[in-house]
């Protein structure tokens, strides 16, 4: 009978407390960065001008802060979220039911009490496992061409074949980041509040909001981009316009830089949807382009 | 045969059982623990209310002490306690609770400063002490001057429990579960350990020890509604009358609790009237202030118990499929009390009856609760009778509680017993060799092999179900609240020929593991043994003391039967066990029998009253300097263990 | 409830593996349901009616030992206090807990679990001088919030339901899963336990421990006692992680 707990002076690792914590932080960031991302892209609904703006204004800002020049920001950007997809991938990849019998036993487990949040879960592992491949091709072609513009970037989608990718890794990554931020909310006890039952069943509500809000964002784009990309087959390699007089437009008065006639919009809209992204991105993004 | 050695064998894993092993295995002797369940689903979990001890600590408590605690046991018992007992009870709960404090339960706590409680139906405001900020607090309870019950939430005999069993694995004292002792190992009149069958693989198996502890809890499953778990069936009770040579005491004192739930008879505990709910009518009339004007709804459970039955027959019931009931209001409470103080009360309306008890009335009958009979030992804990078999808890008759226990006391009773019984227990570790004979051993390990052949290899037979719903029954039409000879009479001779029928059980299915019916067949013929003992007892008491009350008898009659039933069944192939008494010594009692206070007193008193009470004046002149404690060891000196002699400290006055 | 008597149907899980021979099957048995019937009621009667081999365990039969839990119509929960009225079509399938040794039918030895659960986390208070406290003086005072503050952990039955509830735990054998957690929390609230946050690292502070469970909630959802078993988890994550 001893009430000592430590028999021995060997203690235990802190490590596993770190891999939860890179588990939870890289999710989190990439969970927050796609909502970014998914705003960025989503800016092509409202053309290919706005689109075209958001993406020289984040190069201006990279401009403007560093001196240097564009292509290697977007490295550099890319380089970061592919290492930490690839740290949280792998740590998420401890979690999967690696054997054949765990995953049966997962799937009986499932199948025996339908329970929702396993449910989440097991979604989260399979648009994991569909990511690692299909993340990573996407990721591999941002940092070998880190070249963003409403026609590449069409382009790749419909001449390069890329687009039964980018909608499985859309359902994926919506699916998977938005459970993903919900589970660390439960999983640390964040926004609990008074009553912590109920700011689950909140939580979970603006959840399943954000999933479809993104998705709709996501698919929207897509369609777009496929339509500028059917459109824009036989001219595969054209850029939308060189970037530098972009830039001095911007710089000069501020004006949105439209040309394409092809969307009806009017100017109002146009307006707020260059400016919409603009509120929520610089910061954000350039925090994370800078610091991490 | 398998054959495991032990100094200390302990059956039942209850409150009581794991309370002696922690005391033997502390003492350092080898100790095992035998259950039917895991020892934390032991019946000692469900207790909800509470456990008396004489803190003191709540403004209504306030003037509390062991005095106080005394006065109301023997009164609560009808003078039918061992008051030796009662004066080392009480003196050690206030040590038990302490103790059970620092090992973890989280009883509930006095907040200094205003608090509402509703008493006596009306919102009172009552103001707690600054300095007893943080004590442990308690609540009013049935049959007691003072609020003497300390609680955590409803959810006491748990929080007990998980902490003794805690502390119990701290030690690591091993509990065998699932292991039935289905009879003792005697030689010479001295009792060896039992032989117990596995039940999972079947398994039977020889205990060997030196000192036996039979602490099974109670017998409320011989009754067709009761309060108490599935396991609650008496076997501890039966192996030790099928020695026969220990003896049983009191077995016609079954307690009936005022207020478990109609149908399925699960308890809401006395905590609700504690608290202040009420027993409403038919017509929602307040009734208990006609018949009990002083305590009205806490008066002791079988005054209460008898009242509501009482005003049933008048006919003031609430008519149901069921048979009648009557209400208890707790609505009054409030929703905040009753969520926080009352929530297993919640839980259990709620899942069990589909009702809110903060809107709706409950509907409660008096049932089945306690068995305040049970093995009949010394106030060592030793069987007087068989060497080396002590009892502790529900299934002993250390005789505590005479004819009807307070609420409250129970649980305290286990764990002091326990504290007490087990340095007994431990002594007699101390003096005493194992020497039994192997061939004892053997024999009766043969004798429930062929038991249980038997009821293998029979081929037609009775139907071990069918005869325990019998029994049940008679029990429950018979031998209830109200008795009467013509009643009993006819109980005594059913119970004759169930116990005839039980030798000839047959089964459907024969295999020897994990078979429930195999389970059921060994204990329904040990189970009407004592449902005999119990019912052949009431038969031959013709007076009404505490919860046993003869309608044809309704006067307590100290002049004849101030005594305890001692009941031994010394030859299996008799139809009925053999009853003798023991006296109670009025010119050794510190309170010598009185009126209780409830109803008339009609009481038929005994010439040694008077006497003892002149003597106890006497002492008194003789003595005029002597305080409580210098007078208690004048009038009652106990033999107390050394370990628990010391005075209790209480806010306000100290150790005075 | 209406009066009208339904006949109830009941696919029980059955396999003894103490008998040679035997397998695991589903059997159907037909009660006639009555007022207020609970699954408690309902088994006793197949056992004594109809099959007397029927293992199941029951002790409390008032939702307040833990015993008696398994999984109805794919919810573990405390089957003596579930009535049968509760299932619309009458159709009630029972399966005995999964993640435990099975002793038989609907009957597995959670007790076994929970000792070693218990042994695992040290379910006891942590003070050398518990053995020595002098019980005749006034007890330690508490305050009253914390005292109920541990009630509500203390409240778990260790009935067995987060633990079957619990992917995480089927999958590894070894995880301590969230009625250990519980009992975690219930001590390391507890000011009589003197264990400090490294101490309760040694026991929880892996994969097996707080760092495995991944959030599925099955625990918080099918806890018959509700204990808040997402809270405190996610609290003793942000304490386990802080340790030093
Ligand atoms: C619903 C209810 C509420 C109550 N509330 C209160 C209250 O508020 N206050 C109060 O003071 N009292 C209360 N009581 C009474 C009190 O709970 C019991 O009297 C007390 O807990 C009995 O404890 P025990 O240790 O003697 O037996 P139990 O806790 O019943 O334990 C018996 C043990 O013996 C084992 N056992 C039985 N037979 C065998 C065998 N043949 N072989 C091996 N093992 C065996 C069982 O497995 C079990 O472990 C209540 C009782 C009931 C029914
Ligand atoms: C190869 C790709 C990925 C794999 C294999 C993967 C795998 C996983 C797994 C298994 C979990 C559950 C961890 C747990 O239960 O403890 C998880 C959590 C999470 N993932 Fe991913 N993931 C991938 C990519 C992403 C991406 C791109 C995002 C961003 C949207 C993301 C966001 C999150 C978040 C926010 C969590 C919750 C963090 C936590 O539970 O600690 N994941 N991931
Ligand atoms: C810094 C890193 C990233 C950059 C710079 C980037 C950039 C882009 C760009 C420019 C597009 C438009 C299509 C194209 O040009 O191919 C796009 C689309 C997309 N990206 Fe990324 N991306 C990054 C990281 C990620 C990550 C980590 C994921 C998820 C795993 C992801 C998922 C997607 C998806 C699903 C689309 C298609 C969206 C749609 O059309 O609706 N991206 N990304
Ligand atoms: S935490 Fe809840 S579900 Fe788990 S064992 Fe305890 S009571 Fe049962
Ligand atoms: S279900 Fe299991 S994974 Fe964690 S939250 Fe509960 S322990
Ligand atoms: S039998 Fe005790 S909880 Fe169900």
């Amino acid at each position: 009978m001893d009430d000592y707990i430590i028999e021995s002076n060997q203690k235990k690792s802190r490590m596993p407390a770190r891999l939860d914590f890179a588990q939870s932080g890289t999710g989190l960031i990439l969970g927050l960065f796609m909502w970014v991302h998914m705003l960025l892209v989503g800016s092509i609904i409202f053309g290919k001008g706005s689109f075209n703006f958001v993406a020289k204004t984040m190069e201006l800002a990279f401009l403007s802060d560093t001196g240097h020049g564009f292509p290697i920001a977007v490295f550099f950007a890319v380089f970061i979220v592919f290492t930490l997809f690839i740290i949280h991938a792998l740590l998420g990849v401890r979690k999967f039911p690696i054997s054949w019998k765990q995953h049966r036993i997962l799937r009986d487990q499932m199948q025996m009490m339908n329970h929702s949040d396993t449910t989440l879960w097991y979604i989260q592992v399979v648009t994991g496992f569909l990511m690692f491949f299909a993340g990573s091709v996407h990721l591999y072609i941002m940092l070998t061409h880190p070249d963003i513009d409403p026609f590449i970037s069409a382009d790749r989608i419909i001449s390069g074949n890329m687009w039964p990718l980018y909608l499985i890794l859309l359902i994926c990554v919506e699916l998977h980041g938005t459970i993903g931020l919900y589970r660390l909310c439960m999983k640390w006890g964040w926004f609990a509040g008074k009553d912590a039952k109920k700011s689950r069943q909140t939580m979970k509500k603006m959840k399943n909001r954000a999933t479809i809000f993104f998705l709709t964002i996501g698919i929207l784009a897509l369609l777009v981009f496929i339509v500028i990309g059917i459109k824009h087959r036989d001219r595969v390699g054209e850029k939308y316009n060189n970037h530098a007089a972009v830039v001095e437009q911007v710089q000069a008065d501020e004006a949105i830089p439209v040309k394409e006639e092809i969307q009806a919009l009017e100017e109002g809209q146009e307006k707020e949807a260059a400016h919409e992204p603009e509120a929520i991105q610089p910061s954000d993004v350039t925090k994370q382009y800078g610091v991490t | 045969m398998k054959v495991i050695y032990t100094d200390s064998l302990v059956i039942g894993g209850g409150l009581a059982g794991l309370r002696v092993a922690i005391a033997s295995m502390q003492r350092g002797y080898d100790t095992i623990v035998l259950s039917l369940v895991p020892a934390k689903r032991s019946h000692s979990a469900a207790a909800q209310g509470g456990m008396q001890a004489s803190l003191g600590a709540t403004v209504k408590g306030d003037g509390d002490d062991e005095e106080v605690h005394f006065g109301d046991t023997v009164r609560g018992s009808d003078w039918g306690c061992d008051q030796d007992v009662a004066r080392m009870f009480v003196n050690t709960a206030p040590k038990a609770i302490r103790q059970l404090t620092a090992w973890g339960v989280p009883w509930s706590r006095v907040s200094a400063g205003d608090r509402e409680v509703v008493m006596n139906g009306k919102k009172v405001t009552i103001t707690e002490k600054k300095e007893a900020h943080g004590l442990i607090s308690s609540r009013d309870f049935g049959g007691t001057k003072k609020w003497r019950t300390c609680f955590t939430s409803d959810g006491t005999g748990h929080t007990m429990l998980y902490s003794m069993d805690n502390k119990a694995i701290q030690m690591g004292i091993p509990v065998h579960e699932r292991k039935e002792a289905i009879a003792l190992i005697h030689e010479g009149g001295v009792c060896y350990g039992a032989i117990v069958r596995d039940l999972i693989t079947g398994e039977l198996m020889a205990y060997v020890a030196k000192a036996t502890t039979i602490a099974t809890g109670g017998y409320g499953r011989l009754y067709a509604i009761t309060t108490n778990s599935v396991i609650s069936e008496g076997i501890g009770n039966a192996i030790a009358l099928e020695t026969g040579i220990a003896t049983l005491g009191n077995m016609e004192a079954v307690q009936f609790h005022p207020t478990a739930i109609v149908p399925v008879g699960i308890l809401t505990t006395e905590g609700c009237r504690g608290d202040g709910g009420l027993l409403l009518d038919k017509d929602g009339y307040r009734f208990m202030p006609d018949y009990e004007p002083d305590k009205k709804e806490l008066a002791s459970r079988d005054v209460v118990s008898r009242r509501i039955l009482e005003h049933m027959r008048k006919g003031k019931g609430v008519a149901s499929r069921y048979g009648d009931h009557i209400w208890l209001d707790i609505t009054l409470l409030g929703r905040k009390h009753i969520e926080k103080n009352l929530r297993e009360v919640k839980e259990i309306c709620e899942y069990f009856l589909g009702i809110d008890p903060a809107k709706e009335y409950i509907p409660v009958r008096p049932t089945q609760h306690y068995s305040m009979g049970g093995i009949r030992t010394k106030a060592t804990g030793e069987s007087q009778t068989l060497k080396g078999l002590f009892a502790a808890g529900e299934a002993s008759c250390w005789d505590l509680h005479g004819f009807n226990r307070l609420g409250g006391n129970s649980v305290a009773e286990t764990v002091v017993a326990g504290m007490i019984v087990g340095e007994f227990v431990a002594d007699y570790c101390a003096q005493n060799p194992l020497n039994v004979s192997g061939t004892t051993i053997e024999y009766f390990m043969k004798q429930e092999e062929q038991k249980i052949t038997d009821l293998l290899t029979r081929d037609s037979g009775e139907n071990p179900f069918e005869l325990k719903v019998q029994m049940q029954k008679i029990m429950m039409d018979d031998v209830g609240i109200f008795r009467n000879a013509k009643d009993l009479e006819k109980a005594v001779e059913e119970l004759k020929v169930l116990n005839q029928r039980a030798k000839n059980i047959a089964l459907r299915n024969r295999i020897s593991s994990s078979n429930p019916e195999l389970v059921e067949a060994i204990r329904v013929p040990k189970m009407i043994k004592v449902a005999q003992c119990i019912a052949y007892g009431a038969m031959l008491r013709t007076e009404s003391r505490g919860a046993h009350s003869r309608e044809d008898y309704p006067a307590r009659n100290d002049k004849d039967w101030l005594k305890r039933t001692l009941t031994t069944w010394k030859d299996d192939s008799t139809g009925l066990p053999e009853v003798t008494y023991e006296d109670l010594d009025i010119m050794k009692m510190e309170l010598p029998p009185a009126s209780r206070g409830y109803g008339v007193d009609n009481t038929v008193h005994h010439p040694d009253t008077a006497r003892r009470e002149a003597q106890i004046e006497e002492i008194k002149k003789a003595n005029p300097g002597a305080d409580r404690f210098k007078l208690q060891e004048l009038l009652n000196p106990i033999p107390i263990p050394e370990k628990f002699k010391g005075k209790n400290e209480r806010i306000g006055r100290g150790f005075k | 409830m209406s009066d009208q008597e339904r006949i109830l149907k009941f696919q029980i899980f059955r396999y003894n593996p103490q008998k040679k021979g035997d397998k695991p099957r589903m059997v159907t048995y037909e009660v006639k349901e009555a007022v207020g019937m609970t699954i408690f009621i309902a088994l006793n009667d197949i056992r004594e009616q109809q099959d007397p081999s029927l293992q199941f365990d029951f002790v409390c039969r008032a939702g307040i030992c833990g015993s008696c839990a398994m999984v109805v119509n794919g919810s573990p929960t405390l089957a003596c206090r579930t009535m049968t009225s509760t299932f619309k079509d009458g159709l009630i399938k029972l399966l005995p807990l999964p993640g435990f040794e099975l002793i038989g039918d609907l009957s597995v030895n959670t007790g076994k679990f929970m000792r070693a659960m218990s042994e695992r986390v040290e379910s006891w208070i942590h003070d050398r001088n518990a053995d020595k406290v002098n019980f005749e003086k006034l007890e330690e005072r508490m305050d009253p919030d914390v005292a109920d503050e541990i009630y509500e952990l203390e409240r778990c039955v260790e009935c067995g339901c987060c633990v079957s509830a619990c992917a995480t735990k089927r999958m590894r054998p070894d995880f301590l899963s969230a009625v250990g957690f519980m009992r975690l929390a219930r001590f390391s609230l507890d000011p009589r336990d003197k264990r400090s946050d490294e101490d309760f690292y040694e026991i929880m502070g892996d994969d097996d421990g707080v760092f495995g469970c991944m959030t599925l909630l099955g625990c918080e959802d099918y806890c018959p006692k509700d204990l808040p078993h997402q809270t405190q988890i996610a609290y003793l994550r942000r304490k386990m992680v802080l340790v030093k």
